[in-house]
């Protein structure tokens, strides 16, 4: 029993990470209509920044965090503006933005990796002190992970629900046309969600770093497909579904590494991704599919 | 032997076994419109079955330890191999395949590269996990007993008839009905759809047979070199292809030998041949992965048609319209 309840708390802090990245993945998805295969790239970017302020220039994990993500976002702007938007204004089929963002993928982590080297990297930071949560074992850091991670789903909410710019990111991802005609400027929210799309990541990224302690530039690149299993479960392109997968699939994987070799949690994650694709693939968490 | 001899002798056998990857991943992508990230994989599961279906079974001690341990004579271990990347791809092809937006192949190729790469390294009993296997024996060369070198040249003569057997094959299914039928698929679903094609199940077939010819070019790899291992498939590798094939130009057979002189014989050896840089280990590496993610990206910006075009046939009543600028497959060629 207790083994299965400290699967889900890990789960939740596993589920942390991976909504923040889910959310940003699939929000750009949303207005944009394409999958990003080089976004765990943006992840990866955000872990190596985070380590240049926390070892270089001694700042403190979490302020690092905050910093690296800023970088991140500029990045994802700069990679629309100058890497996507040419093939977009050349009206390119989906078939060759794809390739696009794969030859951006393999570009990105091999700057990463010629840049800090292969090798394992390491944030200064303790975990803190372990907490009691019934008969479970925390750290403070875990709990930080927690609690960061539900206040950047709150301002996802709010963003989406409360501003004017949330609401053209929904009529955007309904219906493109539609929200064209209607006089929404589908450039600036475009430039916006890429800017909101890469924070995420970035923030996404430090702190995936900071749960697997030691990381190295096939970081993003191993957890892309985890990403890709959370969104498709919970309906690609819907925020809130994005969540909810992330909570499925990071308790999933936790709980099972309770009762099978913990290494193949990933491979966990691919199981159940293949499941929604062969039974649902509009996903489960969504009624109408735009497949 | 002469050193440069002996050196071009093993560029022109890898130059064989690339055109017969790039006939594979043409017909899925150049023909098909089938968008493959993981050929690599296919071509890792050729090779592995390749490799335990000629080395015998395992004697415990340095082969370490695989499945099966057959003994076959070649040509069936490479045969094998392709049937092994087929069956791959069927179930690749179910889960991805079905009525799915091309996305969502993608992400599935993806995700299925990373998890069989993961678990061919980690678990020891398949294909003897990091370490791989090794010590596949030479076809034929216990009727042959020739020397490394020599025998070298009766592996190019193989590579050869198989190269000009996977390009007559490549041209056929291109020219055949099926062929046509794929192009148009490629160049608009639904309209094949309204025609009463079944979209699905033309597609799935060439990703089969594309898988096919990955499955038997992995395993003249495995035959030459003897030696197999997750660190031969890694992600770039199959970029390299998909360079290759980008640049040859998409749809075009004869672009494809193009492209493979070009992209993984010429590229591949002269990055080869950059010095180390003291302390910075993995710096060529890197540089190489930057350099195909770029080559990848410019290709389709500035070339998307490749050097050798492919040639669309036109119906001359037809008036020629131009489309929008930058979609190649709407600026019809007479």
């Amino acid at each position: 029993m207790s083994l299965l309840l400290s699967g889900i708390v890990f789960g939740l802090i596993t589920a942390s990470v991976l909504s923040i990245a889910s959310v940003g993945l699939t929000m750009q998805f949303g207005v944009t209509n394409f999958v990003n295969f080089a976004y765990g790239e943006l992840l990866t970017s955000g872990a190596y920044f985070a380590l240049v302020f926390n070892q270089s220039l001694n700042m403190n994990i979490w302020v690092a965090l905050v910093l690296a993500a800023l970088i991140v976002a500029v990045e994802s702007y700069l990679v629309n503006r100058v890497v996507i938007q040419p093939f977009i204004k050349r009206k390119a089929r989906l078939l060759i933005l794809l390739v696009v963002t794969i030859g951006l993928q393999l570009f990105l982590e091999n700057a990463i990796q010629a840049i800090w080297g292969a090798g394992f990297q390491q944030y200064k930071t303790s975990p803190g002190s372990l907490l009691h949560l019934g008969p479970v074992l925390i750290t403070v850091q875990q709990l930080v992970i927690i609690v960061v991670a539900a206040c950047i789903m709150v301002a996802t909410h709010m963003l989406l629900k409360f501003t004017k710019l949330g609401k053209a990111m929904r009529a955007m991802s309904d219906d493109p046309e539609l929200a064209r005609v209607s006089g929404i400027a589908v450039k600036r929210v475009t430039d916006i969600t890429w800017l909101i799309s890469g924070l995420l990541a970035g923030a996404a990224g430090v702190i995936l770093a900071i749960n697997t302690n030691s990381f190295t530039p096939a970081l993003g690149a191993n957890f892309l497909f985890v990403i890709f299993a959370a969104v498709i479960s919970g309906g690609i392109g819907n925020p809130y579904g994005a969540i909810a997968g992330a909570v499925v699939i990071g308790v999933v994987m936790e709980v099972s590494a309770s009762y099978i070799d913990s290494a193949y949690k990933t491979v966990v994650a691919f199981a159940i991704l293949i499941l929604v694709l062969l039974v649902r693939p509009q996903g489960i968490f969504r009624s109408r599919g735009r497949v | 032997m002469n050193g440069l001899l002996y050196y071009l002798l093993i560029a022109a056998v890898y130059f064989c076994i690339y055109c017969i990857y790039c006939w594979g991943i043409n017909l899925q992508f150049g023909v098909a419109g089938i968008l493959n990230f993981t050929f690599i994989t296919f071509v890792a599961v050729g090779a592995y079955f390749a490799g335990v279906t000629a080395l015998g079974a395992p004697d415990g001690g340095l082969s370490g330890q695989y499945i099966l341990g057959w003994h076959l004579p070649f040509p069936i271990p490479p045969v094998l191999g392709g049937i092994a990347a087929a069956i791959l791809a069927v179930l690749v092809g179910i889960v991805g395949l079905r009525r799915l937006r091309s996305d969502y192949l993608a992400i599935v190729t993806v995700s299925v590269g990373q998890i069989a790469w993961f678990i061919a390294g980690n678990n020891v009993h398949l294909f003897n996990g990091w370490d791989g296997i090794s010590q596949v024996p030479q076809p034929w060369n216990s009727v042959f007993h020739l020397s490394f070198t020599n025998y070298g040249w009766v592996f190019l003569v193989i590579c050869i008839v198989l190269a000009i057997i996977g390009y007559i094959v490549s041209q056929a299914l291109y020219r055949s009905p099926y062929g046509r039928v794929l192009r148009a698929i490629r160049d608009d679903e639904d309209v094949a759809a309204a025609l009463g094609k079944n979209v699905f199940a033309y597609k799935m077939s060439a990703f089969i047979i594309g898988s096919v010819f990955a499955g038997i070019g992995g395993a003249l790899t495995v035959e030459f070199v003897g030696a197999f291992n997750p660190s031969g498939w890694t992600t770039p590798e199959t970029f390299i292809i998909w360079a290759a094939m980008l640049i040859g130009g998409q749809g075009n057979n004869k672009g494809m030998i193009l492209g493979a002189f070009v992209v993984p014989v010429v590229f591949n050896e002269i990055t080869r041949f950059l010095p180390n840089i003291p302390g910075h280990p993995q710096l060529i590496d890197s540089f190489r992965g930057m350099a195909i993610g770029l080559l990848l990206i410019l290709a389709v910006r500035f070339r998307p048609s490749g050097l050798l075009p492919e040639r669309k046939t036109l119906f001359s009543l037809v008036p020629t319209v131009k489309g929008s600028e930058g979609d190649d497959r709407h600026v019809l060629q007479g």
